[in-house]
């Protein structure tokens, strides 16, 4: 699979072919700007590949026909290094949210996010804004939206990026957990910390290519 | 739940930018009320030819110095046309009683035109209307014959009137539509960036295009419809003040604007109003929330 941006000049990347199974954790590390953060968009189907093809839960996506897509994304979770919570909601509400404009009801709402929020921690903090919360607590509740539909594969684009080191652990122990319940996890990261903390699988790349592919990798 | 959400939502969105909603509001009602005019006068045009080719006559006016002989070979030559309906003949008295009804309100006029100062004519309704030409070919040459005039030509001409009146509105319904449709297109923009996060937020858990599009079409379309609404109540006005009121005079004379035809204008402007409104909404959402 080869993705080239618009204007590159070289592919982000490139001939790059990799297997995920379910229920795997895997970490892609690499330098900023080795095309590690474009994985996450063409999982998501933000963008898609050029050549090749990129397939989801048995799906093509590449070659999915947009109005398909919101269904698809259904089935994925994704978090983010900047949380991409709402401000001017609680941390109920911002789960319910996700909930709610895919259709479900606010009775499901109601039992299914109290449910989430225990399980990441958050129990007892429901009805704090964003900015009543510290970074890691915020990020509790990314996780909290991104699983509250219990999709297939949780995505995770440096997740701790904006985190300190201890509470950047009690993150991973979530997402392991997590990935305890069954749920895939694709995590692009380069704290090497964690990677070598986790020994899960890490597959490197750089400029566009896979240069390592490990299983119970470090960061090297 | 969802309907209820999409309502609020369009409510929020309308009232945060309330400015540039009064003014997309505004320009909507005043090209509407001139598409309402417009379609009006259309119904009006098509009302006045029912009502007036029925009573159209072909006017043979006869010359001074006309004989008995000459104005007997006439009647007996339009008896005999196939293409007559019926005649009368009027006499210069006829023609100057008449007159006298006409313009009983202007007594200078009736004072200045002498009883005999008025041409005698043989009055001719045609089986069709439209062979006015025929006839007039046939009898201009007529010995005693001094002018043939078809009212449909003076009718016609009064119809052109209306018919550019109603181009101009249509022209000037046209191009403050053009200043709507934009503020419609930058009032969408201007919500959508207001909710972006929302919309980011709704696009990554897979809302489905339609739940992130229809409040802010849904706002465009309300918009649409109080512009319809405004602009018929403008209608209303001009029908009460102008039509039955400072312009009695000129309607009486014509056929009246019905007040059935102005009160269909308004599901016309409203559905004009709001169809345009949703579609400029979602086209300017298709370059502005891309999937």
């Amino acid at each position: 699979m080869t993705k080239t941006y618009p204007k590159a000049s070289r592919p982000s990347l490139d001939d790059v072919s990799v297997g995920i199974e379910k229920g795997e954790f895997v970490f892609f590390i690499g330098p900023s700007g080795s095309g590690k953060s474009s994985i996450i968009k063409l999982l998501l189907r933000e963008i898609s590949a050029n050549r090749g093809k990129v397939v989801v839960n048995g799906k093509d996506v590449s070659s999915m026909r947009s109005w398909k897509i919101p269904q698809f994304r259904r089935s994925i979770g994704c978090v983010f290094q900047d949380f991409r919570l709402l401000p001017n909601r609680t941390a109920y509400e911002n789960v319910a949210f996700a909930l709610e404009v895919i259709g479900k009801t606010k009775a499901v709402a109601r039992r299914v996010v109290p449910e989430v929020l225990e399980l990441v921690g958050l129990g007892g903090k429901e009805h704090r804004y964003p900015h009543e919360l510290s970074g890691g607590e915020q990020q509790r509740v990314a996780v909290a939206r991104a699983f509250v539909n219990r999709p297939l594969i949780l995505l995770a684009d440096e997740p701790t990026g904006n985190l300190d080191p201890d509470t950047s652990i009690e993150i991973m122990r979530l997402l392991d957990r997590i990935n305890r319940t069954g749920t895939t996890v694709v995590m692009v990261t380069h704290d090497s910390n964690i990677v070598n903390q986790m020994r899960r699988r890490v597959i490197e790349i750089e400029s566009g290519r896979i240069v390592r592919d490990q299983p119970r990798g470090v960061y090297g | 739940m969802r309907l209820k959400y999409v309502l609020s939502e369009v409510m929020v969105g309308l009232w945060r930018n309330v400015t540039m909603t009064v003014a997309m509001i505004i320009t909507l009602g005043v090209s509407l009320t001139m598409l309402g005019a417009s379609a009006l006068m259309f119904l009006q045009v098509n009302a006045m030819k029912d009502a007036y080719y029925d009573k159209i006559e072909v006017s043979i006016f006869l010359t001074g110095e006309v004989t008995d002989a000459q104005r007997a070979s006439l009647d007996s030559q339009l008896k005999g046309d196939p293409l007559v309906k019926s005649f009368y003949y009027e006499s210069k008295e006829q023609a100057y009683e008449k007159f006298k009804r006409l313009f009983a309100d202007a007594p200078d006029l009736v004072s200045a035109v002498k009883p005999d100062g008025l041409p005698e004519s043989f009055r001719v309704q045609l089986k069709n209307p439209e062979k006015f030409q025929a006839v007039s070919d046939k009898y201009a040459g007529s010995q005693g014959v001094e002018e043939i005039i078809d009212q449909q030509k003076l009718l016609s001409r009064l119809f052109g009137i209306v018919g550019s009146v109603q181009t101009l509105a249509l022209i000037a319904a046209s191009i403050i539509s053009v200043a709507a449709l934009l503020l419609v297109g930058n009032t969408i923009q201007v919500a959508a960036y207001s909710k972006r996060r929302e919309v980011a937020v709704m696009k990554l858990v897979g809302a489905s295009n339609w739940f992130i599009q229809a409040p802010f079409v849904l706002e465009a379309v309300f918009a649409g419809v109080i512009g319809a609404l405004l602009a018929f109540g403008a209608l209303l006005l001009g029908k009460w003040l102008l039509i039955d009121g400072s312009l009695k005079d000129l309607t009486s004379v014509l056929t009246p604007v019905p007040w059935k035809n102005v009160l269909l204008t308004l599901p016309f402007m409203a559905a004009v109003g709001g169809l345009v409104s949703a579609v400029t909404a979602w086209i300017t959402l298709r370059f502005y929330i891309r999937v």
